[in-house]
C-alpha cells in the first residue's frame, strides 16, 4: 500500500481527535463533579440512595427498563411570571395597575419592567422563573435534567424510546410504593391502556399460611390469584421500587434554575 | 482532468490513482464563510464549554442573571436551613436559647449590634469562659461552629438570626465574614465575654 504511514497519521489524528471530544473534555468537565448546593437552601443535592434502591438500579437495568423508559427531561425554553404578595399602602392603584398588566409568560426584560411598575406604586411582587417544554408541561419533571441528577447512578440510564413515560422525576409524581408493585405485577391493573408488559416473575404466588404476608399485593379481582393463595413481592421487586421511589429531579440547581411553587405531586400519572 | 480520463484503459491489475488537482476556488471560500458562520453560531449558543451552561441557556452570564435574586430574603431562606441544623439544636429554632446550655439569641444585645465584627467572630472562634447576654451571665463553653462553612453561608446564618426573632437588624455580607476571619488569622481561639468587648463593635 503506498502512503501507508500518511494513512496511519490521518486515522490516528481522526481517532485521537473524537477520543479528546468524547472522553477526555467530559471527563475533565464532569469527572470531578460532587455534590452542589441547592438554590437558596442549605442542603446539598444528590443524596446517595439506600441500599436498597442503589440495587434496584441494578434490577432496573437487568429488566431492560431503559429500553421503553427515559431518564432526561428536556427543556426548551423558560418563561417569567409576576406574582403579587403584597398590595402594599395603596391597594386600589396595585389592583387598577395589575389589571392592565400582562403577567406571565414574560421574557426576562418584561418581568422586570412589570416588577418596576408595581414596585413603583407600592406593591410587593415576586418574580418567578418557569421553565417550559413538552416534557415539563406533561408533568414529566420541573426543569431539565442536568449532570447532577446523575451522580449516584452507575450506569447511567438515559435510555433513548419512550414508549412509556419519563422516569427522571419518577419519585415525586408517583411516590407510592403499593401502587408501584401493583403497576409491576399488573400495570392494567392501575393504568387501564398501559402498554407496559407484566413483571410477574419479581413476584412470588403462593398459598396463605397461618395468616396471609402484610406483604401481600391488594389486587383488584380480574387480576387476585385463585382463593387461598397470595401474590407477594421478591426482594428484587422492592428494589426495583425503591430506586423508583428514589428518582426526584425536583430541586432548583444554579445550572437548571427555577422558582419551587408548591403543588400536590400526590397523584399517580394520568 | 483530461489526462485521467485519457489514462484509463490501464492494466486491469494496476491500483488506481488520483492526480493532483486544485481545489475550485468556490468550494474554499464556501468552507470559510461556514467555519465562520458555526463559530458565530457557538459563540452565541454554545456556552463556551462551561459545564455549568446547558440547553436553553446560552451562556454563564445569561444562567447568571436568572439566579434567583441574591438579596436578603434569599439569604434568610438559605441561613433559617443551616442555622436549623448547624446552630438551632442548643440555640433553638425559635432563638431563645437553652437553660444552662446557650443563652437566648432573640433580643441579645451580642445580635443586635450596631456592628457585626463580634457577633462574626463568636462563631469562628467559638466562646470560653462568661458571657454576659440580656443581664443574665452564662458560663459555657462554645466551639466554633461557623469556622468550617463557606463564608456566603455563615453570612446567610448571620443575616438569618439578625434579621429574626424581633431582632430586625440588617445584612451580615460574605465580605464581613472575610474580613473577620482574616482578622483572626491561623490561630483561633476561644473568646470571653470580656476579652471580646476590647473588640470595636
Amino acid at each position: 500500500m503506498k502512503n501507508g504511514i500518511s494513512v496511519f497519521i490521518a486515522a490516528f489524528i481522526a481517532l485521537g481527535a473524537s477520543w479528546c471530544g468524547f472522553v477526555l473534555a467530559p471527563a475533565l468537565q464532569l469527572g470531578t463533579a460532587k455534590q452542589t448546593a441547592v438554590l437558596n437552601s442549605g442542603d446539598t443535592y444528590p443524596v446517595q440512595r439506600t441500599g436498597d434502591a442503589t440495587l434496584g438500579l441494578q434490577v432496573y437495568r437487568a429488566n431492560g427498563c431503559a429500553a421503553c423508559h427515559t431518564e432526561q427531561i428536556q427543556q426548551t425554553g423558560i418563561a417569567f411570571e409576576v406574582v403579587l404578595t403584597g398590595a402594599g399602602k395603596n391597594p386600589d392603584a396595585v389592583s387598577n395597575l395589575i389589571s392592565t398588566l400582562k403577567l406571565t409568560g414574560l421574557t426576562k426584560e418584561e418581568a422586570d419592567s412589570a416588577n418596576d411598575k408595581i414596585t413603583a406604586v407600592g406593591g410587593k411582587v415576586e418574580t418567578h422563573l418557569i421553565p417550559t417544554g413538552a416534557d415539563i408541561s406533561r408533568g414529566w419533571g420541573v426543569r431539565r435534567s442536568v449532570a447532577a441528577d446523575y451522580l449516584y447512578d452507575s450506569p447511567v440510564q438515559l435510555g433513548s424510546l419512550r414508549a412509556g413515560p419519563d422516569l427522571a422525576d419518577a419519585g415525586t409524581r408517583l411516590n407510592n410504593a403499593s401502587w408501584h408493585l401493583l403497576h409491576l405485577y399488573a400495570p392494567q391493573s392501575v393504568v387501564k391502556n398501559s402498554a407496559m408488559p407484566p413483571f410477574r416473575f419479581l413476584f412470588e404466588t403462593r398459598k396463605i399460611g397461618d395468616a396471609p404476608s402484610p406483604d401481600a399485593l391488594n389486587l383488584p379481582s380480574e387480576f387476585a390469584p385463585p382463593a387461598g393463595y397470595e401474590v407477594v413481592p421478591k426482594p428484587e421487586a422492592k428494589q426495583l421500587v425503591a430506586y423508583l421511589l428514589s428518582l426526584h429531579a425536583d430541586v432548583p440547581l444554579y445550572e437548571a434554575p427555577y422558582t419551587p411553587v408548591q403543588i400536590s405531586t400526590n397523584a399517580p400519572a394520568k | 482532468m483530461s489526462d485521467e480520463t485519457k489514462s484509463c484503459p490501464t492494466p486491469s491489475n494496476a491500483e488506481p490513482t488520483a492526480t493532483r488537482s486544485t481545489v475550485p476556488m468556490w468550494v474554499f471560500s464556501l468552507t470559510l464563510v461556514l467555519l465562520f458562520l458555526g463559530f458565530v453560531y457557538f459563540d452565541h449558543h454554545g456556552g463556551w464549554f462551561d459545564e455549568r451552561v446547558y440547553g436553553p441557556y446560552a451562556s454563564a452570564d445569561q444562567l447568571d442573571s436568572y439566579q434567583p435574586k441574591s438579596g436578603a430574603a434569599a439569604a434568610i431562606a438559605r441561613g433559617r436551613k443551616i442555622y436549623e441544623s448547624n446552630c438551632g439544636t442548643c440555640h433553638g429554632a425559635d432563638g431563645l436559647g437553652k437553660p444552662n446550655q446557650a443563652p437566648p439569641l432573640a433580643g441579645s444585645e451580642w445580635v443586635k449590634a450596631k456592628g457585626v465584627q463580634r457577633l462574626t467572630h463568636i462563631p469562628l472562634m467559638g466562646i470560653a469562659g462568661s458571657i454576659t447576654v440580656e443581664s443574665q451571665t452564662w458560663n459555657l463553653q462554645m466551639a466554633a461552629m461557623g469556622a468550617a462553612l463557606p463564608d456566603a453561608d455563615l453570612a446567610a446564618v448571620l443575616t438569618y438570626i439578625r434579621s429574626s426573632w424581633g431582632n430586625g437588624m440588617g445584612e451580615v455580607t460574605a465580605d464581613d465574614v472575610k474580613a473577620a476571619r482574616a482578622a483572626i488569622g491561623a490561630n483561633p481561639h476561644p473568646m470571653s465575654g470580656d476579652e471580646m468587648m476590647k473588640m470595636p463593635e
